[in-house]
């Protein structure tokens, strides 16, 4: 959101981090993660999320594919369908349950991607300077100049339908913040002491910014990229939600909330249970982010 | 005082004569479409027969028309700006059209036969100052053979078709009548005939019985009553038109009462609709959603007995309740008692005893189950409830041992795969495909897919069915210029289409809409379309 | 000072430019053949032949994009492929009402995030603190198109209280701000405020409790100054970030409302987008996200300006 902002405070939290950077730090910042019991539950939530939906099978009790005409839409607290069935007779749970596989993989897989490139193309903007730094950093100011909903919209209606197009689309949207994260990191690393040290010792750029900058640069850049995570499943299970991400019978949480939808009259309460997953999920990526962060900023 | 108890009187006359008369009733009626933007308004709708329904029919008139009055039998041609017509008997592609008399259009000027030719060249003239590429897809395949249109006086108009053709009176229905003489005025303060058209559809000027007086595109569209209309008036005063693309904001916004009519509520909110007090008006609609084999070599739906075995297999009572009552289950492209209808032979049922046995007898079984792959959509116009309906289908056909795979693509490109044939690569191997269509017109709902002539690229014989015997029953019917001999044509060809079971006939849509108490009068027809003169505000 | 703006406003011309470049590539990044995009399917040939020439579609591709660049200057998005009328006409009624919504949207999350955020800022870690903090990360962790439909099925539905979707009883086009049409902006509205809400929050909540944490406060507070004092003061140090957080949201909440818009049948460029999306409608597409585009990044100079002219401090390369 305000990138600027966190940026230059980020910059400052890797310049201290640098200093500190320790034994002793990283034991003060699990001291202050423990004591932090709202990020230790957040992370607790993600951790058996994931462990449920990397083991689906055995912990969903139904396929997620196979419905009933006979039992669509029965409400929470049904024999056997705990969380009732949608508009197909298939297992809400089970489909949850599955369905989570793919809204974590688009709400991660973009990210993750923009952090390895935006991480090396910012860095190397920071780490170079000049021209390279001018060429990157005016190119992404481009793409800064569209909102961020917009653009995953705008590439992803183009491209078409379709879970690689989303996921193309929401990589390049967030490939510029975190250029300019890894960017303004990298600058402020590298004018500090010790990189100037090894330079004088005549390390060469390579040995530099792998031994010394990268170290320092990339937990900033990791945490930043965490909280978008939470941004990315949101505008992914919203491409879905659109009808441009996934398509049927695929269980997604975006997908799943836009096809029950007709039902929201008859069964409320399951046809916002796709919504409420995708909110614990996001709402729960972005709470450990701020307690990473806050564990990791010295000042706190 | 005196003047007090004068108002209170005026104020409480047409309440009292609305309740006691439901003729003089009145009031404005709020339309919610299923459409994202307005239908065009320039004469000829885009949005597909939604189109038609609400922004064609109302504004304009065509030469013929459908009788909409009746709910209990499918709605028929009947005259409209023509009162009566006749094929010459000298030249079987020369029409003579007798125009109705003292009809004007909206901005005072006269209909007449000059009217109709100056129509009929909007979309088929290139050389007309007035002719408007961006009308011609949506009329020139509903009319596929007229070619030009002549005034022989002021009140009688000849058309010409490319060869016989005795469907052209039903296909007229498509074409309506715009004023020319607005126009012209219109285009006096315009650079380019584009531009006119554009400044046609903010100011349109039809002979409809109802005109325009306000759009907004993509907002709204409000008409009020034509007081002068030739024939029977409105009773609404003014009707609105609401895009609503959205099922659920539909029935939202039904219930919280910013409309009082919606087009195709979601099945699943109908019970919610009817707890709250709504009216759900449903018929059977001249509507077909069936699975349409492939008759080429790899297909095994070459074989007739797997084609009756399947529509025997069927449980279409059961799709009935799936979908809340909102279909008609189909036993042909036409149902029984409809003039097309003939008399099969083959009649369409639940047996799956006899669905097994034909099976067997066509060499599948437990041994060598038979696995059908068929293209469908996951949604598009008329498509109904596309997933859950082959859902449905699928586990239906398993009891009678038949696998059946689907190959579900987007709306748009199943509709490009439905003209490429299913020897395309497009069609991926398919040994059906599943696109509902409309089936009030006999090209439309038989001739386009069981003419030789037709098939794949030509029009929408996807299966590539080629037999000479329909081929010669289709050529009968276009021959056959008297209503009645004409009927009978079409019933040969459709009793001959069942009995080779050319299709699995699945259901028809009974095209239903939601409206408040507060809506009187209104007849549901067996049709796409509905005439709005009808229904009343209480 | 003034040699910045000078150079703001300059940098702006190339990033207009670049930003024209990629909503330009969008048509072209579109499977199948460019004049397809731009033409309807049943177009005449020499309709098609007509457009090919007029758009350069035979050249290379930067004589194209100057003479699509030349177009738009002049005003011509081009025409829609669904209706055929100018993407400009449809285009123009969208941006005045998604704007109303965004504004209307911002005003409410900026009311309430100042509020929340300087309790919270005032009073670090008390209850309050607690509350404004899990209602700013639920703000921007919650999918709205699905708080919409939450909100719908209360208050429209089962309540009857507001109504569900439009821009009121005459549309868009006779918006007048009475009740009879600002009841239908409080849904939508509502639902698009929790972003810049959470946003307003957190960062009203952190320049607070920086500026409350400073020595010279501490000192003011010490020198006797009251309370109103230090309020005056925390507003004059906090209001240029603000106002910067603030104006981004608004230009965020332009672009991004095409979910709420949807949910709510609101006519803005969000409902705009969705149906051009649907119908395959690339002139519509790309006409709407140059125009929301270019929006955003004027609105981006005005902020920096305006943020400049608040707090002179501010120096930039």
């Amino acid at each position: 959101m305000s990138s600027t902002a966190a940026a230059a405070e980020l910059a400052v939290q890797a310049k201290q981090a640098a200093l500190y950077r320790s034994e002793g730090y990283w034991a003060g910042v699990w001291k202050r993660l423990r004591r932090d019991p709202v990020t230790i539950v957040c992370a607790l939530i993600l951790l058996a999320m994931l462990v449920v939906i990397v083991f689906a099978p055995l912990f969903a009790p139904h396929d997620p594919y196979q419905g009933s005409m006979i039992r669509r839409l029965r409400p929470i607290g049904t024999e056997n369908y705990p969380l009732g069935t949608d508009e197909l007779g298939r297992d809400m749970l089970s489909r949850l349950i599955y369905g989570g596989r793919l809204s974590w993989f688009m709400g991660i897989l973009p990210v993750a991607l923009a952090f390895v490139i935006g991480t090396t193309l910012g860095v190397t903007a920071g780490f170079v300077g000049g021209k390279v730094n001018m060429l990157i950093m005016r190119v992404t100011d481009v793409f800064y100049a569209f909102p961020s909903v917009l653009l995953a919209v705008a590439i992803s209606g183009a491209l078409g339908a379709g879970i690689l197009n989303a996921i193309l689309a929401l990589t390049l949207v967030f490939i510029p913040p975190i250029i300019r994260v890894a960017e303004s990191v990298t600058t402020g690393v590298r004018n500090l002491d010790f990189v100037d040290a090894a330079r004088a010792s005549g390390a060469s750029a390579l040995t530099i910014v792998r031994v010394h900058v990268l170290g320092n640069v990339l937990g900033p850049i990791f945490i930043y990229a965490t909280s978008l995570i939470s941004v990315c499943m949101i505008l992914a299970s919203g491409l879905s939600f659109l009808g441009l991400g996934t398509r049927p019978p695929e269980p997604e949480w975006g997908l799943m909330l836009n096809t029950l939808r007709t039902a929201i009259y008859v069964q409320p309460w399951v046809a916002v249970l796709p919504g409420a997953c995708i909110f614990v999920t996001s709402i729960c990526f972005n709470l450990v982010s701020d307690g990473l962060r806050q564990a990791m900023d010295v000042k706190g | 005082m005196l003047r007090l108890r004068h108002l209170l009187l005026a104020a409480a006359l047409p309440v009292a004569l609305a309740t006691a008369e439901p003729a003089a009733a009145q009031g404005t009626l709020r339309i919610g479409m299923t459409a994202a933007d307005i239908p065009l308004t320039h004469g000829q709708p885009d949005q597909g027969f939604e189109g038609n329904r609400f922004t064609g029919i109302p504004l304009y008139d065509a030469l013929t028309a459908w009788d909409l009055s009746r709910a209990d039998r499918p709605s028929t041609l009947i005259p409209g700006l023509a009162t009566e017509w006749s094929v010459d008997p000298n030249d079987r592609t020369r029409w003579v059209f007798r125009l109705r008399p003292n009809v004007r259009f909206h901005d005072g000027s006269p209909f007449t036969a000059d009217a109709v030719v100056w129509n009929v060249r909007k979309v088929l003239d290139r050389e007309a100052p007035h002719f408007d590429p961006r009308q011609v897809g949506v009329t020139a395949t509903r009319m596929p053979t007229l070619r030009r249109a002549e005034a022989i006086d002021e009140l009688t108009v000849a058309l010409f078709t490319s060869e016989p053709d005795s469907l052209l009176p039903i296909n007229l229905t498509n074409l309506f009548m715009a004023s020319p003489a607005h126009w012209e005025a219109l285009r006096r303060q315009q650079p380019t005939a584009e531009a006119t058209w554009n400044a046609f559809a903010a100011n349109p000027s039809g002979t409809g019985p109802f005109r325009l007086t306000r759009l907004v595109p993509r907002e709204r569209a409000e008409m009020v009553r034509n007081d002068n209309y030739w024939g029977e008036r409105a009773r609404l005063e003014r009707i609105v038109l609401l895009p609503i693309p959205e099922a659920n904001a539909r029935t939202a916004a039904l219930l919280s009462n910013q409309v009082d009519w919606i087009e195709a509520p979601a099945p699943d909110a109908v019970p919610q609709l009817r707890a709250r007090g709504m009216q759900i008006a449903t018929n059977p609609q001249p509507h077909v959603w069936p699975w349409q084999p492939c008759f080429l070599e790899h297909s095994p739906l070459r074989d007739v007995r797997v084609r009756r075995a399947i529509n025997l297999a069927i449980d279409r009572e059961g799709l009935r309740t799936l979908l809340g009552g909102m279909m008609q289950p189909a036993v042909g492209t036409v149902p029984p008692g409809h003039p097309w209808w003939g008399n099969p032979s083959f009649q369409i049922r639940t047996d799956k005893a006899e669905a097994r046995r034909l099976l067997a007898e066509a060499g599948y079984g437990p041994q060598r189950p038979l696995t059908l792959r068929v293209q469908i959509s996951a949604s598009g116009s008329g498509q109904m409830q596309p997933l859950p309906m082959n859902e449905f289908l699928q586990q239906d056909l398993r009891q009678v041992g038949v696998n059946v795979e689907f190959d579900v693509i987007e709306w748009n490109a199943l509709f490009t795969n439905w003209r490429q044939g299913c020897g395309h690569p497009s069609a991926r191997g398919a040994h059906a495909i599943n696109v509902s269509f409309a089936a009030m017109d006999p090209f439309f709902a038989m001739v386009r897919f069981w003419d030789s002539k037709m098939a794949a690229p030509v029009s929408n014989n996807w299966g590539m069915f080629s037999d000479p015997r329909f081929d010669q029953l289709v050529a009968a019917a276009r021959n056959a210029f008297e209503p009645a001999e004409r009927d009978a044509a079409l019933a040969r060809l459709h009793a001959a289409g069942v009995d080779e079971a050319l299709f699995i006939w699945i259901a028809h849509d009974v095209g239903p809409r939601a409206m408040s108490p507060r809506v009187r009068g209104h007849v549901q027809p067996q049709s796409w379309f509905v005439d709005l003169r009808l229904p009343f505000i209480q | 000072m003034f040699f910045y703006l000078v150079r703001r406003v300059l940098y702006a011309i190339p990033i207009a430019l670049a930003v024209g470049f990629v909503c330009f590539m969008l048509v072209q990044i579109a499977p199948g053949d460019p004049i397809n995009a731009i033409v309807p399917p049943d177009a005449p040939q020499e309709v098609v032949e007509q457009v090919r020439r007029d758009y350069g579609l035979d050249q290379p591709l930067p004589v194209q994009f100057g003479l699509w660049l030349w177009k738009v200057v002049q005003g011509d998005l081009g025409r829609s492929l669904a209706t055929g009328r100018p993407v400009w006409s449809d285009l123009s009624s969208a941006i005045a009402n998604t704007l109303t919504l965004a504004a209307m949207a911002s005003l409410i999350g900026f009311v309430l995030g100042c509020l929340l955020g300087g309790l919270a800022g005032t009073y670090r870690g008390s209850l309050i603190d607690r509350v404004a903090v899990t209602s700013a990360v639920a703000g921007v962790s919650v999918p709205h198109y699905w708080l919409g439909m939450v909100l719908v099925v209360i208050f429209s539905v089962q309540l009857n209280l507001l109504p569900a979707m439009g821009a009121g009883p005459g549309g868009s086009a006779d918006w007048a701000w009475d009740w009879e049409h600002f009841q239908h902006l409080i849904l939508p509205a509502a639902t698009l405020s929790v972003i810049p809400m959470g946003i307003v929050t957190r960062t009203v909540r952190g320049i607070v409790a920086e500026i409350m944490n400073q020595e010279f406060v501490t000192a003011l507070r010490g020198k006797g100054l009251t309370s109103r004092g230090v309020f005056l003061h925390v507003v004059k140090n906090a209001s240029p970030n603000v106002i910067a957080v603030m104006g981004l949201q608004l230009g965020y909440l332009m672009g991004g409302s095409i979910l709420v818009e949807t949910v709510f049948s609101w006519p803005g460029t969000g409902l705009l987008l969705n149906s051009a999306i649907f119908q395959r409608d690339l002139p519509v597409l790309q006409g709407t996200i140059l125009v929301l585009a270019m929006f955003f990044v004027a609105l981006n100079l005005v902020v920096d300006l305006v943020q400049t002219a608040l707090d002179p401090r501010i120096k930039r390369a």
